[in-house]
């Protein structure tokens, strides 16, 4: 690419306002990317406010992020206390925040391919051999703050999400697959599958 | 007065440290940044912050003009106290100034001159104009970016809770640098958007320095002011920040008022 080109592409992209990312999402009761990029003072207090620490400053520069609060789920999830939602003092935050069914910060999406679950009752229904020891984890379902709403097992066996998910991430933070989490978060507003990462999944699932 | 004005500054220095600290043994009273304080569920924002975002979200929130009533009446009565009796940049260099004098260092302090003052006044005029041009293409209320008291609070915070730091970080180093070796209070004089924006928001209700006309012109109010202004004459200048450093070494002051403070 000329570096004209190059210009022209930074210009028309500009002013970037939204980035996103899987497995990283806004504090609970946040408003939509673009305001929220807008109202956020950067202040710092909801991540004061955090007692789980999971709320965490962004050091990234890409798209203007610096400061602002995020939640990284493959860190740790959010707790749904909802401390962080009545302190902002701009209202990047909802205040009226207080329920954690309200909550909507992202939905989280499991890798069939990878997921132990998935990989048994595939083993089971004689889809595939099985090359090593086999186990049902049942992680994802035994983390999550809405267990039986947000995410219930198919047939005992297929952890499934439903639309209740917050996007807490807890299920994230909780999975044992090694390196690549078998479930991911994709937060509130992400685009399209080539940013999305995971998105491919709300597609194929006609969401 | 002095001695007061030290112990507002240490007072305001406490926050920056206790406030993390408290929310880290769970105590909630008072939380938040420079950028914006929560004492008891009353919320104190940085005026430069919250107006940014009003204006770039062209929504006007009540609870963002809330947030700015208390810095707003404090500067319309008191003008720019903030910097002189609270802000923890501006304690830092004080220090600084008497750490060098202790070293036994040349002091870095320009001699009065009116075209100081003036280069000086268009510099943070023009800088606070220029930033607010970039937030308002961006989008984006970064303007805290270059706010030294925002930074070194929500530091703080991380430092003490997450021990880790942001990049936004490295404006403090530089600056330390720059205002020990080789300037003397450029960021306050020539750049500070806070500053500016305080300023901005005097008005002619403001308490300020009241010169009585006549005095023995010894000139140790311009020697010892920090904002290299002659506060005989200039105590209304937007660099002015109250001190009240002119009062305290006026030698007339002990047989009649000469310089002192007015509220109108
Ligand atoms: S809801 Fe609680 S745990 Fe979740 S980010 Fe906010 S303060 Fe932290
Ligand atoms: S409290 Fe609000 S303005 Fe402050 S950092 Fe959090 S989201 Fe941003
Ligand atoms: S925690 Fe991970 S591996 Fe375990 S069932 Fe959930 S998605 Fe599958
Ligand atoms: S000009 Fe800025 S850095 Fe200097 S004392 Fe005032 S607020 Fe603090
Ligand atoms: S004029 Fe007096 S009160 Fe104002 S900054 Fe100078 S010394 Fe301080």
């Amino acid at each position: 690419m000329s570096i004209w080109e190059e210009i022209k592409n930074t210009l028309n992209n500009f002013p970037i306002k939204s980035s996103y990312q899987i497995n990283r999402m806004r504090p609970p009761g946040s408003c939509d990317e673009e305001m929220f990029m807008k109202l956020c003072v950067r202040c710092a207090r909801c991540v004061e406010a955090c007692p789980y620490r999971v709320l965490r400053r962004s050091s990234a520069t890409k798209n203007g992020e610096i400061g602002t609060p995020y939640i990284y789920a493959d860190i740790a999830g959010c707790q749904l206390c909802m401390k962080c939602t009545s302190v902002c003092p701009t209202g990047a935050i909802d205040s009226s925040t207080v329920e954690m069914q309200q909550v909507a910060i992202g939905v989280a999406r499991i890798n069939e391919d990878t997921c132990m679950n998935y990989l048994y009752s595939k083993v089971e229904s004689g889809e595939i051999e099985a090359t090593g020891s086999m186990a049902l984890c049942n992680s994802c379902l035994n983390s999550c703050p809405l267990r039986e709403e947000a995410i219930y097992l198919k047939d005992g066996i297929i952890p499934t999400i439903t639309e209740k998910c917050t996007g807490c991430g807890l299920c994230v933070e909780r999975c044992p697959i090694k390196p690549v989490k078998a479930i991911a978060v994709i937060p509130k507003g992400m685009p399209d599958a080539e940013t999305a990462g995971y998105f491919h999944y709300l597609k194929r699932l006609g969401k | 007065m002095q001695k007061l004005r030290k112990i507002f500054q240490f007072i305001f220095l406490a926050p920056l440290f206790i406030v993390p600290i408290l929310n880290l043994l769970e105590i909630y009273f008072i939380k938040g940044t420079y950028i914006s304080l929560d004492v008891g569920g009353l919320s104190i924002s940085d005026p430069v912050a919250v107006l940014q975002a009003l204006f770039i979200s062209h929504s006007v929130r009540p609870i963002m003009l809330a947030s700015i009533a208390i810095p707003a009446i404090i500067v319309v009565f008191f003008g720019r106290v903030w910097c002189s009796w609270a802000c923890p940049y501006y304690l830092m260099l004080d220090g600084f100034e008497k750490l060098r004098k202790k070293l036994k260092l040349k002091p870095l302090k320009p001699k009065y001159n009116p075209e100081i003052k003036r280069k000086a006044n268009i510099s943070r005029l023009g800088i606070f104009i220029t930033g607010l041009i970039i937030v308002g293409i961006l989008g984006i209320p970064l303007m805290y970016l270059i706010s030294p008291p925002s930074i070194m609070s929500s530091q703080a915070v991380l430092l003490i809770k997450y021990a880790y730091i942001t990049a936004e970080f490295i404006l403090l180093p530089v600056l330390v640098i720059i205002e020990f070796f080789f300037g003397y209070r450029i960021w306050c004089r020539y750049i500070c958007p806070t500053g500016t924006c305080l300023s901005l928001m005097q008005s002619k209700f403001s308490m300020y320095v009241e010169y009585s006309g006549d005095c023995s012109k010894c000139q140790k109010c311009i020697h010892v002011c920090p904002m290299i202004l002659d506060p005989k004459t200039d105590s209304l200048s937007s660099a002015c920040n109250n001190c009240g450093e002119c009062i305290s070494a006026c030698p007339d002051n002990k047989k009649r008022p000469t310089l002192y403070f007015k509220s109108h």
